[in-house]
């Protein structure tokens, strides 16, 4: 690891064979922000971007933008639970870039920087994207963030990690956020590229998050995928991400 | 009519100084844009009031909404040709100069709302096939060559070279096509994406066409009323009522088309959809944009047109047009903002807009936008040079003199419609202004 880290850039390849996966438990997510400010440190992310957030919702919300969602707490904050008392419910839902199979995003991207290599990661090239936005209004998971402005950072913050990574040519990883580009969550294609785990899924105190290969019948992550009763969010659209979520499973008291 | 020319020698000896200012006030407002857009280089895009929920504003639908200003000249110019309408000749080329400045000036519109204006290239050197933003960017230029041509015939044309007359005959019904597909284009860059219900919806290209048609034509009659009232142009009665007709339909249609989708939404009740309805109706937080649509760009112009005895006042075609031109601006912000203010997944504490601000949120639910001066100086700088191209163009094109009669004798018509203002222009120096 630390002699490929000294070099001033990494080369990664595709790995064609496999398709890349996460599946989010939400019986085990408590809500605790560690993957986003993990997420934030890996990436550099200036204050105000968050690739990767953890909504406060109840129970089994968002899988379908047709079904009525439950109207959020008024306060707007996060960890305020739904309902009325006694009736109150609560559960979390980390939300970062679906990596969809068919991705809206994709398709609307004008100079193919973003594209979707075949192992199912969909990525950025920095170095190509002229900031036109046309992907965030084509997005419906909100989940990218454009760099209005290069980003400010806490005192004495973090000043960036890693080493510029390429995949194909297209610069897909870089620890000084570029301004006026778009930038989402990567799938970690830096750390997978080297065998490791994304940040996240390394980071969770919880091992809610579980990343692996779909075309690996045997992976956790098709055993969850296949038999486990995952889910995608908005799946009504057609994106067909390659996160999934774990329902909650505990009894959901009935609204009164 | 002796008196009739000496006064408008008057005039136009008059009238050489103001143009002056005209032009000083231009050049001041385009370099006021400059200036706006040399800061949003430097600063980046969070110079705008742009963020992440609302990541598209004032550029984007200024944009569209000269693409759709574009559309009236041509669609008048071709019509006259292909349908044979002889009382909108004299506003061919007046029209296809307007349709010229128009997509110069969307097409650059782009530029300001581009995070790195100077890769605008790789549009052409990576393009992805399937994105609608390629298949706009290439009509629009193939629309900006085809009307400097287009221009270039018809002025030919009226120059009395009459082997140009096949010419602009194969132009024009090549132009009328042409603009109906840019304009659908370019609705198609909001249409088909799924993500957002206020967009997501098949009528979106052809209320696009209509829309354009009249935010198109009442910039022509605008730019004509202006041209008789201050150069030399004419207007005969023949074409004003055609430009009415034209604004009345229009509306119609592009009205009958926006309550058809406000319709469906609201007997659907599908969250998502009722979710953005919500907010442009009636005691939504936008519904300024309702009422500027239905009401100031709606009824009144409407009214002015239709009811006898308000047609018949001096300014009424006028107005008509200015309050035309403000609901369809109204239509294309009620497009893009609020298209974009509701994102389909909403859970606290919402999205991350992209600033920190230590006193408030880095988070929102629901998007908020107001342009900041920056989006405002360059959008003005912009719509300055459309005036500068328009007020070159014609007085270098002559429109003045001759657009009024066609000396081919193609339209045999015009002489008579003409007669009341045509002898003052017999030996009249063309001086304008």
């Amino acid at each position: 690891m630390a002699s490929k880290r000294k070099q001033k850039r990494q080369v990664g390849q595709t790995a064609p064979t496999r398709r890349y996966a996460m599946v989010i438990d939400t019986n085990r997510c408590v809500g605790c922000w560690t993957c986003a400010v993990a997420c934030k440190e890996v990436n550099n992310e200036p204050l105000g971007y968050w690739w990767n957030r953890v909504l406060t919702t109840a129970p089994n919300q968002a899988w379908s933008s047709q079904s009525p969602a439950a109207a959020p707490p008024a306060s707007g904050n996060i960890d305020v639970p739904y309902g009325t008392y006694p009736n109150l419910q609560l559960a979390y839902l980390p939300v970062a870039c679906q990596q969809c199979n068919d991705a809206p995003c994709v398709k609307v991207c004008p100079v193919q920087a973003t594209f979707r290599r075949d192992d199912g990661m969909v990525l950025i090239d920095y170095d190509r994207c002229i900031g036109c936005r046309y992907c965030m209004a084509a997005c419906p998971y909100g989940v990218r963030i454009f760099n209005w402005g290069g980003g400010e950072y806490a005192p004495g913050g973090i000043v960036g990690y890693g080493e510029d990574y390429y995949v194909d040519g297209h610069l897909v990883f870089t620890p000084v956020r570029p301004k006026g580009v778009v930038e989402k969550c990567t799938f970690c294609v830096e750390r997978v590229g080297v065998g490791e785990k994304p940040f996240c899924v390394e980071s969770c105190p919880l091992g809610a998050r579980v990343f692996g290969d779909l075309n690996d019948p045997d992976s956790e992550v098709s055993e969850l995928v296949n038999d486990g009763g995952a889910e995608r969010l908005l799946s009504e659209l057609g994106t067909e991400p390659n996160v999934y979520y774990l329902p909650v499973a505990r009894r959901v008291p009935a609204e009164s | 009519m002796a008196t009739g020319t000496a006064a408008l020698r008057a005039k136009a000896n008059r009238s050489a100084r103001p143009i002056a200012w005209w032009y000083a006030a231009l050049v001041l407002v385009m370099a006021w844009g400059l200036a706006a857009w040399i800061d949003e280089l430097r600063v980046g895009l969070a110079a705008t009031g742009m963020r992440d929920i609302v990541s598209w504003g004032l550029y984007i639908l200024t944009f569209a909404f000269f693409i759709g200003l574009s559309a009236g000249g041509l669609i008048m110019a071709s019509s006259a040709e292909v349908f044979g309408i002889k009382a909108l000749k004299p506003l061919s080329r007046l029209g296809v100069l307007s349709a010229a400045a128009c997509v110069c000036v969307a097409g650059l519109m782009i530029i300001p709302d581009l995070g790195k204006p100077f890769r605008i290239l790789n549009i052409f050197i990576h393009p992805n096939w399937s994105s609608p933003l390629v298949w706009d960017v290439l009509i629009i230029s193939v629309y900006f060559v085809f009307s400097l041509v287009d221009l270039f015939v018809l002025q030919r044309r009226a120059r009395g070279t009459s082997k140009w007359r096949a010419t602009a005959r194969v132009l024009a019904y090549i132009g009328l096509p042409a603009a109906i597909l840019l304009h659908s284009v370019t609705a198609w860059i909001f249409g088909l994406q799924i993500s957002r219900a206020w967009w997501n919806t098949s009528l979106m290209a052809p209320l696009f066409v209509v829309s354009a048609i009249l935010s198109g034509v009442a910039l022509v009659t605008l730019l004509a009323l202006i041209a008789e009232r201050w150069g030399r142009f004419s207007l005969p009665p023949e074409t004003r009522r055609w430009l009415r007709g034209f604004i009345i339909v229009s509306m119609l249609i592009d009205l009958f088309m926006v309550g058809a989708d406000y319709i469906t939404m609201l007997w659907g009740n599908q969250p998502a959809a009722r979710a953005e309805l919500n907010l442009v109706l009636p005691n939504g937080p936008w519904s300024w944009l309702f009422w500027c649509e239905w009401i100031v760009g709606g009824a009144v112009p409407l009214a002015l047109l239709l009811v006898p005895r308000l047609k018949r006042l001096p300014g009424s075609l006028g107005v008509a047009a200015v309050l035309a031109l403000v609901g369809v601006y109204a239509f294309r912000i009620e497009l893009v903002v609020v298209g974009f203010v509701n994102p389909l997944i909403q859970y606290p504490p919402g999205n991350a807009i992209g600033t920190y601000n230590a006193s408030t949120s880095s988070f929102e639910f629901v998007g908020r936008y107001s342009p900041t001066w920056v989006e405002y100086g360059i959008v003005l700088g912009l719509s300055a040079l459309f005036a500068t191209i328009v007020t070159v163009g014609y007085r270098w094109l002559r429109l003045g003199k001759s657009s009024s009669g066609d000396p081919s004798g193609h339209d045999d018509t015009l002489p008579t419609l003409l007669a009341d203002k045509g002898a003052s222009f017999v030996g009249g120096r063309d001086q304008w202004p």
